[in-house]
């Protein structure tokens, strides 16, 4: 299938808004009219810290069903990650990613030991015994970062208005294609923008997968 | 060409053309249903293909998958452990099949290659696949350094994709033959690509041996995506291609399957072999058969045709009717009673056209072959031709009729018929038996003849009538008379004629009297010729008048110098024209010469008297008295100036129109007189009872006159009486002085004869009429 990525944008302007804060709203779609969860928004701002700014956390994904929950999470350098099994069955986390290696066998009910990820990167965990196991160590210093919801939306409130850079990631972005990103500008009146994202097949999916 | 052969070739040409066309009908149809079912089959088979080589091709993917997703691989591949990676794609080619495992990065690099070691970094060829294999695992049949291969193409993931692994598996010979034992497929398929401008190559072949896309590429046809009926090498294939599953980079990759026409008809060889035989017996046996029955049929036939062919050239006699039953049989008895009724009828025919119907004795015309066969067989030194004709027979026909006559001929025949052993007895003509006798000489045919006038000489008796036939017979003899049957017939008759006229009944030809002799028609000819181009001339004899002594007459002489003979006597050809009718244009030609040079003459003072001849044929012409009157007025000249001479025997008879004619002559105040006066049976007492003026003294009783007291007493004799019968005397032939001197003392009138002058043309003649001096006198006195 040819990689064509397709996204319109809208900007709207709201002129009666206040100078001071402004609001992003981003909907991102398949190009089919399904909503796209778990992308991963990102925004910049020359000389801005944001509100990302805070103290290191620890996250746990949750292996339950033979599935990584969540599918994709955010993390700020120096956050740490804990592998919990909520199966009765052993998993085999392992990452090979360059931002951080490392190598899982989990026995029900077990968790592993915290793994601190101190390099903006993403990191794709699986599970060596399940293949359709998979999820995203979504690893960012950005000012401002959010997960889509469900229904495909990511907003952005309170933003000081300028000019932002905008970046979208999912998983299922085809390798070598870098995701969506622009600049937009920010003033009173709040920006709705839609992005249409091609994606590969969810990878959660394996049946499908080794299937024509 | 013969009768058998055309019937031969008849009825094998029908069953020779009845196979080829049935033949032909079966093979078409046969062919025909063989392309349908190979369409069909190809059909089939071109999906079965696809659907073997994806079904294939899925489970060498699923292979490859598995094998993507082998941790320790995914670790090596993720770690970059290169030779790691390397042999552990090599480990797993060699599981799955595959002749070339590549590790693709997903840039499109190739960054493990088991075909080339170390890997040169080059780009994937076929990134399409790779595109593709993200959403699923890609593969397609691709062409590669020559050959076919699926190459199948899955992600890596670890767990995300981090690369592509492509597996090269060859679509060899083995596999498609393979193929084609695990389904039913055509017995040729190939896999084809296009090196370039539509130029189809196979790559690989399952089964067969043909060259299927190299035929296509020469014969300039594209790939026939439906089904289509291609020659190669002479044989024929209904081909079919369909198109794999490609890369686009890939150049097009296609399976043509073939389904060869000759191999679907092999089994019907046999079939059409036994036929073969089948139509070689029957056309044996059919040719057997026919030339069987076209014998019995046509050897009858040629049979009857010899036979007809001799009856053709008159041989009657046919052979044995022909054996059998048939309706060939029936028509050979029909002809061969229809033959012998031919030549049953021919043979009376031919009787009848030789044979005299009354006697029953052969005709002239066989008499005359008769004669021809018996000289031409030669060995006859001679031979004589007797023709017996009975002399009354007109007087018989006439008074008791002709069956009388029939009866007295077959009585005549009866009697001559023993003499038919000697040669050939025969009816030349109605009155005219011709018998023919062989080496017989003239004494010998003369004592036949005798013979047979006693035989025929006793009177026919039927009832009580006893009829005389008075035979006579004329003898004509080989060779003296004639070499020739025609000619011996012929003289032989004119002797019987001669025979008749005598009293002598038996006569031999004598040329020197027939007057039938071919070379007087000549003469009579050439004599009209003279007349149309006055040829003749008239000489004229002076007649001296004794008591004046003077010419005071002549006597026209005709004279006629043939330009081949010379001069013809007069007496021949005066004899000629009268006997042949020319005589009336004679006398007519001397008359009007005669009469103009009598008005020459007397224009220059000559009054004379014309002397012309008269024949007994001129006396039955009505018209003769008109005529001349006409003449003499038409010249102005006194008919006292002619005189007529006619001879005893032309008046004798003295047929009424002659008379009559020499009245109306006398008439005229022409004088008439007779010539030859004394040898004939007239007398004074006959004469007395024609217009006659002047009688001429026959030349016997003039030329002795001079010492023989006899003929001085007669010749004084009819001086007086003529001159006592109020005639002139004229005496004819004087020759001597005694004689003209005797003449002029007993007072004959006048004299003409060699002593006075010959017959002078008229200008010698008239020389002498200014003659006075006759001095007959002296003349006696002188010699």
């Amino acid at each position: 299938m040819t990689c064509h990525l397709q996204f319109v944008v809208w900007v709207l302007l709201a002129v009666a808004a206040p100078a001071s804060a402004g609001a992003l709203s981003i909907r991102l779609d398949d190009g089919h009219g399904h909503p796209v969860a778990d992308a991963v928004v990102t925004l910049r701002k020359e000389g801005e810290a944001g509100p990302s700014q805070r103290a290191a956390m620890t996250k746990i994904i949750d292996q339950r069903d033979e599935t990584f929950i969540p599918y994709v999470e955010i993390f700020r350098p120096g956050d740490q990650v804990v592998f919990r099994n909520s199966d009765r069955t052993r998993h085999h986390v392992y990452s090979f990613a360059p931002a951080k290696t490392f190598e899982f066998v989990i026995v029900p009910g077990a968790s592993s030991p915290p793994v601190t990820l101190d390099h903006v990167g993403e990191i794709s965990v699986g599970c060596n015994i399940h293949d359709q196991m998979i999820t995203h160590l979504y690893v960012s210093d950005a000012p401002w970062i959010s997960r889509s919801s469900n229904d495909g939306r990511v907003d952005f409130e309170q933003l000081p208005t300028g000019s932002y850079q905008l970046e979208v990631w999912h998983p299922q972005l085809r390798p070598g294609r870098a995701g969506p990103h622009q600049d937009v500008a920010v003033d009173d009146a709040p920006v709705n923008v839609t992005y249409s994202l091609s994606l590969l097949p969810d990878p959660r999916q394996t049946g499908d997968r080794a299937r024509y | 060409m013969s009768f058998r052969l055309r019937l031969s070739v008849l009825f094998v040409a029908t069953l020779v053309a009845v196979q080829i066309f049935t033949a032909l009908l079966v093979y078409t149809v046969a062919r025909r249903a063989l392309i349908t079912e190979g369409e069909r089959q190809l059909t089939a088979g071109a999906a079965a293909v696809a659907r073997q080589l994806d079904d294939i091709s899925s489970r060498v993917a699923d292979n490859v998958q598995v094998l993507a997703l082998d941790y320790a691989l995914r670790a090596a591949i993720a770690q970059r452990d290169q030779s790691t990676v390397l042999s552990a794609l090599r480990n797993h080619g060699r599981r799955i099949g595959a002749e070339r495992m590549l590790l693709i990065g997903l840039d499109g690099s190739i960054r493990s290659d088991t075909a080339s070691v170390p890997a040169d970094g080059q780009s994937f060829p076929f990134p399409d696949l790779a595109d593709a294999a993200l959403d699923r695992p890609a593969a397609a049949v691709v062409a590669m350094d020559g050959k076919a291969y699926w190459m199948i193409v899955v992600p890596v993931y670890a767990p995300e994709p981090i690369a592509l692994i492509a597996a090269g598996i060859p679509v060899d010979n083995p596999l498609l033959v393979r193929l084609q034992q695990l389904s039913a497929l055509p017995n040729t398929i190939e896999l084809v690509t296009d090196t370039g401008k539509g130029h189809w190559t196979d790559i690989a072949r399952g089964g067969g041996d043909v060259a299927l896309a190299a035929a296509l590429t020469a014969a300039g046809n594209s790939l026939p995506l439906s089904p289509m009926l291609v020659h190669v090498d002479g044989r024929e294939y209904v081909a079919l291609a369909t198109r794999l599953r490609e890369s686009q980079r890939s150049a097009p990759v296609a399976a043509v399957l073939g389904y060869s026409l000759d191999d679907a008809l092999k089994p019907y060889r046999s079939v059409a072999l036994a036929w073969a035989s089948l139509l070689a017996l029957g056309l044996a046996a059919g040719l057997i058969g026919a030339m069987l029955i076209a014998r019995s049929v046509a050897q009858p036939i040629e049979a009857l045709a010899a036979t007809v062919h001799r009856v053709e050239s008159g041989d009657y006699t046919v052979s044995q009717p022909m054996r059998g039953h048939g309706e060939i049989s029936q028509l050979a008895s029909a002809f061969t009673n229809m033959t012998h009724a031919i030549g049953e009828r021919e043979e009376r025919i031919r009787h009848q056209a030789l044979h005299d119907a009354v006697t029953g004795l052969p005709n002239r015309k066989a008499a005359e072959t008769a004669i021809h066969d018996a000289l031409a067989g030669g060995g006859n030194a001679s031979g004589a031709l007797l023709m017996v004709g009975l002399a009354r027979l007109p007087e018989i026909i006439q008074t008791m009729g002709h069956s009388i006559c029939d009866h007295v001929m077959h009585d005549a025949g009866t009697k001559l018929r023993p003499f038919a052993a000697r040669g050939f007895v025969a009816r030349a003509t109605d009155a005219q038996f011709s018998v023919w006798l062989d080496g017989t000489g003239k004494t010998d045919a003369i004592a036949v003849a005798f013979r047979i006038l006693d035989a025929l000489g006793v009177p026919y008796q039927e009832a009580d009538l006893s009829i005389d036939t008075a035979p006579a017979i004329g003898i004509a003899l080989y060779p003296q008379h004639g070499s020739e049957a025609s000619v011996l017939l012929r003289r032989a008759e004119v002797a019987l004629i001669a025979a008749l006229d005598s009293a002598d009944p038996v006569a031999v030809y004598d040329p020197t009297t027939d007057p039938h002799r071919p070379e007087r028609l000549t003469l009579m000819t050439d004599l009209r010729e003279a007349l149309d181009r006055n040829d003749l001339r008239l000489h004229y004899q002076p007649k001296l008048n004794l008591r004046d002594r003077r010419i005071d007459s002549v006597e026209a002489l005709v004279r006629w110098n043939h330009p081949q003979r010379g001069s013809v006597p007069p007496e021949t050809f005066v004899a000629l024209a009268e006997k042949t009718g020319n005589i009336r244009r004679l006398t007519r030609w001397v008359l009007a010469s005669s009469i103009a040079q009598a008005q020459e003459w007397a224009a220059r003072g000559h009054m004379l008297r014309v002397a012309v001849n008269l024949s007994a044929r001129d006396l039955d012409d009505a018209e003769l008295p008109r005529r001349i009157g006409d003449l003499l007025s038409l010249h102005g000249v006194s008919p006292r100036s002619i005189v007529l001479e006619l001879t005893e025997s032309a008046v004798m008879g003295e047929p009424e129109i002659a008379v009559q004619v020499l009245k109306r002559l006398a008439d005229l105040g022409i004088d008439l007189a007779i010539d030859d006066f004394g040898v004939g049976q007239s007398s004074f007492a006959y004469l007395r009872r024609l217009p006659v003026r002047e009688i001429k003294i026959d030349r016997l009783f003039t030329q002795r006159l001079g010492e023989d007291p006899a003929d001085r007493t007669l010749v004084r004799s009819i001086v007086e009486l003529g001159h006592r019968l109020g005639y002139r005397v004229t005496a004819e032939g004087v020759e001597t002085r005694a004689s003209i001197e005797y003449l002029r003392e007993i007072g004959c009138d006048h004299a003409q004869g060699f002593y006075i002058a010959r017959a002078l043309p008229a200008e010698a003649a008239e020389r002498l009429f200014t003659r006075t001096e006759w001095d007959l006198t002296r003349a006696g006195t002188s010699s």
